[in-house]
């Protein structure tokens, strides 16, 4: 949570995405109350209505669920199966963008695959 | 909670000969935050005052919960239009004290919260024994703001209540608006020119453009169907054949179209284009600005994607 909003995106898909990324890194734990609607819609200062349209997308994606009276929680297992679906859409979200500029630059295929090779071990990325 | 819906039918708007709104048709449901947008002129005060019986109307009706709001206490107990206070004007309200014209407030909103006004008056640190012609601009917003929080009326109308606030206090207007409108469900109708700050906060935008409601949508919904294409000129206009396309903008080679794509359309594959996501502010220039010229292709000229408003033409 408390990550900037961006325009880049809509912001109900902000909204899913940062909970994601504090069960990632244990902000969140599993079996435990995630904020609320109104809560993350003060936060943000953004509608409620936008805040439950993510709020239900990690509902329909089973990362959630309700506590009837109670309020959201993590579901158990829910930290593996986002990195599992996150994989499994890295190349859309991720690589394909890479390639797109590779080709636009000429960049070969096994200069791209050198590149990488060659900076993976490294944590930063350099030129 | 209350029900009741305010809706004006070919609402019409005359000062004079000079014709403001030209047949407003309007319907606005409980439990929203709506927000109103359009140029300096395009009606929204006028409009917000008519719906809200501050104003007569020429012609067409307003009614709120089925009752007419002319002249009618049982409707008007439900609305408040907290109106811009104008710092040039020395008589009338304005040259009543802070608290007095609270107090006046108070007496006028059958459900007045007197605690949260003072809560509220205490949080923006306001004088409130200074006279309201005396107040900076940005004073005068937090009186109007206090004065729409505080009536707990089920249809609450705010004339550009950020106007001269500081980005702290506007920070703070809209947190208050917030956690009001998830404890109460009353509706807010909010214009305002400071869009890009605002738009998170509309579940629905209403665009106003020269007294006629060009687009009422879910904010969402409305950005998800609008897209800034750019790149080599006949690319774009390959891409994007066939689609509603406003304010072009042409730089050498390189073109830039702001796309309202209509349900099942999409910009075609194949051609190297930027594609960006656009805020209501870019949509806003877009399709009011001055080259907002759009071309909609024949085959949606009988059902265009923007609403012209009741009546054409005057």
């Amino acid at each position: 949570m408390n990550e900037y909003l961006s325009q880049e995106k809509s912001i109900y898909l902000q909204i899913a995405e940062m909970l994601e990324n504090d069960i990632l890194r244990d902000v969140l734990l599993e079996e435990e109350r995630v904020p609320s609607t109104n809560e993350l819609a003060k936060l943000y200062a953004i509608n409620p209505a936008t805040a439950a349209k993510g709020i239900n997308l990690l509902v329909d994606t089973g990362v959630l669920y309700k506590k009837r009276g109670i309020g959201m929680f993590v579901a158990s297992g829910a930290k593996e199966a986002i990195r599992m679906r996150r994989r499994n859409g890295f190349f859309d979200s991720y690589l394909s963008s890479v390639l797109e500029e590779a080709r636009r630059l000429n960049i070969s295929r096994s200069e791209l695959i050198s590149m990488i090779g060659d900076n993976y071990e490294r944590g930063t990325k350099e030129s | 909670m209350s029900t009741g819906k305010l809706i004006c039918n070919d609402l019409v708007k005359k000062y004079g000969k000079k014709e403001i709104l030209h047949g407003i048709d309007l319907e606005l449901e409980p439990d929203r935050i709506y927000g109103l947008i359009g140029r300096n002129g395009a009606g929204k005060t006028t409009l917000l005052s008519t719906l809200t019986a501050q104003s007569p109307v020429t012609s067409g009706t307003v009614t709120y919960n089925g009752l007419p709001v002319w002249e009618n206490q049982d409707a008007l107990d439900h609305i408040c239009f907290s109106r811009e206070l104008n710092p040039l004007i020395g008589w009338g309200a304005n040259s009543l004290k802070v608290k007095d014209y609270l107090k006046a407030a108070s007496i006028f909103f059958p459900h007045w919260d007197k605690q949260l006004a003072e809560r509220l008056v205490q949080d923006f640190e306001l004088e409130t024994k200074k006279k309201i012609c005396k107040l900076s601009k940005g004073m005068m917003s937090m009186v109007t703001i206090i004065i729409a929080l505080a009536s707990k009326a089920d249809m609450t109308f705010l004339d550009e209540p950020v106007a001269g606030l500081d980005v702290i206090a506007r920070d703070a207007f809209y947190r208050e608006l917030l956690s009001e409108y998830t404890e109460t469900g009353r509706t807010f109708l909010i214009s305002t020119h400071i869009i890009e700050e605002a738009e998170d906060l509309f579940e629905e935008t209403i665009f106003l453009n020269d007294g006629r409601i060009l687009l009422k949508e879910s904010t969402q919904a409305l950005l998800e169907r609008a897209i800034h294409i750019s790149g080599k000129a006949e690319d774009v206009d390959a891409a994007t054949t066939g689609l509603a396309v406003y304010h072009p903008e042409k730089l050498g080679r390189s073109k830039a179209v702001t796309v309202l794509l209509q349900e099942g359309q999409c910009i075609a594959d194949g051609y190297d284009l930027s594609s960006q996501p656009v805020n209501l502010q870019n949509l806003m220039v877009a399709l009011c600005g001055p080259d907002s010229q759009h071309s909609v292709p024949d085959s949606q000229q009988n059902t265009p994607d923007v609403k012209t408003g009741g009546r054409k033409g005057r």
